[in-house]
């Protein structure tokens, strides 16, 4: 790693860490208490946060996906594998948090709205993403396989998007955008702290990806040397 | 101030889970950088010869 790229991610991982703690500040001491639900409505600036970062994780997979399969480079295709990993950790997240927060409001851990469902399977399209890429021989042939699944799989999130309004759910209406405009769903104070934790998410996004991609080169690199030391002999 | 508890559940399973998908992350790293220096070391000695 160069120097001047060493101090880009020293600068990247600093600012995610401040806007990180800003957010946790805003959350316990700014925002104000929901009248209705009480303090557990709080669970709700990590868990919208962690949704959108899975959700733009898929979008990066499939983006990635498309200009694999276009281009037939090695890049793409360790993008889409890296991003695919960060968002089923955080949709595994929303998975997690959603029942903890539906517990004391619904009276039960899971139901099985057209929101929660829908979110599951996304969830069960990349881990399978996850377990073929990783059953799979390395190759262009796998590459290709995970690609058109990355690109079938984002196909569900519209889906989960407008679940909600299509059917009957449990699962709340959006609150960012709305039919009334953008952030009109919730009190101002609650939406600057929402805005700063979703922020601070999309920040950890670029964080982790640059690890995880770092990781993938690192492996290439192993390749490379193996095979030249082999062909050396 | 009922549902401490869930809140505290939610926000543990979330830091619990970025902390320890960047420990794994760093390690994973780590362990491939060594593996890289040590491919490295090895051609430069078989050159050398």
């Amino acid at each position: 790693m160069s120097e001047e790229t060493a101090k880009e991610n020293y600068f990247l991982v600093g600012l995610t860490a401040a806007v990180l703690f800003t957010a946790m500040a805003a959350v316990f001491l700014y925002a104000p208490t929901e009248k209705t639900e009480g303090v557990i409505q709080r669970i709700m600036y990590f868990h919208i946060p962690s949704a959108w970062l899975s959700f733009f994780a898929f979008f990066v997979v499939f983006l990635s996906s498309i200009l694999f399969l276009w281009k037939k480079e090695r890049e793409w295709d360790i993008y889409a594998h890296a991003s695919a990993e960060i968002g089923v950790v955080f949709c595994s997240l929303v998975l997690i948090t959603g029942p903890i927060w539906a517990r004391p409001i619904w009276g039960a851990w899971w139901v099985w709205d057209s929101r929660l469902t829908s979110t599951l399977i996304l969830w069960l399209i990349y881990v399978a993403y996850l377990m073929l890429r990783g059953q799979t021989e390395p190759g262009s042939m796998r590459a290709r396989y995970a690609a058109v699944l990355g690109i079938v799989g984002f196909l569900d999130i519209p889906l989960i998007h407008f679940s909600v309004l299509w059917w009957r759910a449990f699962h709340p209406q959006p609150k960012i955008i709305t039919a009334e405009g953008f952030g009109k769903g919730l009190d101002s104070s609650m939406m600057t702290t929402l805005l700063i934790s979703l922020a601070a998410f999309t920040l950890l996004y670029f964080v982790l990806m640059g690890q995880r991609v770092r990781q993938e080169k690192l492996r290439d690199e192993i390749d490379r040397l193996k095979k030249e030391q082999l062909d050396s002999h | 101030m009922d549902n401490l508890g869930f809140l505290f559940a939610a926000n543990a399973f979330v830091w619990g889970g970025v902390i320890f998908y960047l420990v794994t992350l760093k390690r994973r790293n780590h362990a491939l950088e060594r593996d890289v220096q040590l491919l490295k070391n090895v051609m430069d000695k078989e050159s050398d010869k």
